[in-house]
């Protein structure tokens, strides 16, 4: 092996050492904080380990500590947010993507502007006012409110991976059920449907994530009344730091979990925008 | 969509003009200047640096990727992809600990000997919050960039290759060339991303000076009920992104009219 090979090979090795730890360091940093039940200066790694604090914060033991809740209301709620979320915009992004996909649909370019404008703007400034608007129609700091807010986050996603699942999907497969005397339902129900299915669940399940995660929104609308997991995370990270970080744990799994899952059929355009 | 989109974004720039009174003004603007100006310039240089940076590294970590096949390279293309769908405000609790005067970087830059615990880096400021930007949109913007980068055919590289043309020939002459639509893309949406992102900030530097935009008009709206500035700090950050957004528009609007004209 000449030299110049042995030098690549330890500038890669070298790379990789350092990519490893600056996407790690930052995790096992949280992981640390989740089991530090006392780490004192200048101590590198806490004096004293254990899952005191997970316990606490999974219901299974209560203490008086300051912002030591247990996290199950919160998450129950995230879960149960994010489950309407999704069986309202899947009901929505189904058959919008098939429409977007399919046919000319009147006004479709000014659609396709519209659900593009929030990958290009921020969207702090309509949170705000979509806050004064739901004043008004005293939908602010309800659940219905958060909902429809987290609708509005995750729709724009999922109609564009529902439309491009449909789009690939090739017409001829549909035009070869007509010719055989399928109507348009039956066509749809069998044939297209069976075949988006996979595009459709990653849809879903992208918009579950984002309404799981989804903080900026029910920042403006929820606040004081919805408490939903990230705004847990936030409230205790002030004072609790093991608190937030088992809290940040917890969001932190589906998000890695999805991104194993979703690597195959992974698209920038469904990125933008999350969090 | 419209109502709920389109509505409130219209009316983010109309109250914008509107004062306490409500009359026609332009009152929350001179009042924005007057109080928020350092921290407009703030987010402009964060968003700049952070997305140069994310996107130099992202370019150099694509062409890596792209031009070399070992265990390595193959073991970096699963593990850069991790953060993708990390939320900010797991983001911002996980910089939150590390970044600390006594977290885990500090703390290990004192292992290794190279700074004195005595005086920690602060990091709750510019650097922490641009490291917390660029440790997201890395992965992101490599996304992006090696997709485009995996179009480019083999025979292309050879032939500059049997030419003589060296690797970084190769990388400047043929590669970023080549790759330039989607490497503007990853630019434009993570600096936009960036401008509009308010939970890495809140958090981390919150009402701090200075700071960004985003936790601004939070502050205007928790504090004030202030929505006349607040939109007008809010007209500001559409204003920071203008020209990105209007790219990103054209040149989306332009390869969607493509492929429908393709499908005809």
């Amino acid at each position: 092996m000449s030299l110049k090979r042995i030098l690549s090979l330890a500038a890669e090795l070298l790379m990789l050492v350092l990519v490893f730890l600056l996407i790690i360091g930052p995790m096992m940093s949280l992981f640390i904080w989740s089991v530090a039940h006392r780490w004192y200066w200048p101590n590198t790694l806490p004096q004293e380990v254990g899952f005191e604090y997970w316990k606490q914060a999974l219901g299974m033991r209560t203490s008086l500590a300051i912002g030591a809740i247990s996290i199950l209301p919160a998450f129950f709620l995230s879960l149960g947010i994010a489950v309407v979320v999704v069986i309202i915009s899947m009901l929505i992004a189904i058959p919008a993507g098939y429409a977007l996909a399919k046919y000319r649909i009147p006004f479709g370019a000014f659609i396709m502007f519209l659900f593009l404008m929030p990958n290009a703007f921020p969207q702090q400034p309509i949170f705000v006012n979509l806050l004064g608007i739901f004043t008004r129609l005293s939908l602010a700091g309800t659940v219905q409110g958060v909902i429809l807010v987290h609708i509005l986050v995750g729709l724009v996603f999922g109609i564009w991976i529902t439309s491009a699942t449909f789009r690939s999907i090739p017409s001829y497969l549909e035009e070869a059920a007509y010719s055989v005397g399928a109507g348009r339902l039956y066509t749809f129900f069998h044939i297209t449907l069976p075949l988006a299915a996979p595009g459709l669940l990653a849809s879903a399940v992208f918009v579950f994530i984002t309404s799981l995660d989804e903080f900026t929104g029910t920042f403006f609308i929820g606040v004081p009344f919805v408490s939903t997991l990230p705004m847990t995370l936030y409230s205790s990270s002030g004072y609790n730091m093991q608190y937030a970080s088992v809290i940040a744990i917890i969001l932190l799994i589906p998000s890695i979990l999805f991104m194993t899952l979703i690597q195959k059929v992974l698209r920038a355009e469904y990125v933008g925008g999350m969090g | 969509m419209c109502l709920m989109y389109g509505y409130p974004f219209l009316s983010s720039i109309v109250r914008s003009f509107i004062n306490s009174q409500g009359e026609f003004s332009f009152e929350n603007y001179s009042k924005t200047v007057d109080l928020y100006l350092k921290d407009i310039v703030f987010t402009l240089a964060v968003t700049v640096v952070s997305t140069a940076v994310s996107a130099a590294l992202a370019i150099l970590l694509s062409v890596y990727l792209r031009l070399r096949q070992s265990p390595v390279s193959r073991l970096l293309t699963g593990l850069y992809k991790v953060p993708i769908f990390i939320p900010f405000v797991v983001v911002a609790q996980m910089m939150n600990t590390f970044l600390a005067p006594h977290g885990l970087l500090n703390l290990s830059l004192t292992k290794l000997g190279m700074i004195d615990l005595e005086y920690p880096l602060q990091l709750f400021n510019f650097y922490g919050l641009t490291f917390g930007f660029i440790w997201k949109m890395i992965p992101f913007s490599v996304l992006i960039i090696h997709g485009g980068f995996q179009m480019i055919d083999n025979s292309y590289i050879e032939a500059a290759r049997s030419c003589g043309a060296g690797l970084m020939r190769v990388i400047t002459r043929v590669l970023i060339p080549m790759n330039r639509p989607s490497i503007l893309v990853a630019l434009v949406l993570v600096y936009s991303q960036i401008v509009g992102t308010f939970t890495l900030p809140y958090m981390l530097i919150g009402g701090k000076i200075p700071t960004t935009i985003t936790v601004d008009i939070a502050h205007r709206i928790n504090y004030f009920r202030d929505f006349g500035v607040a939109n007008a700090l809010g007209v500001f950050s559409y204003l920071l992104v203008l020209l990105t957004a209007i790219y990103y528009l054209r040149s989306s609007v332009k390869k969607m009219a493509g492929a429908q004209d393709g499908e005809g």
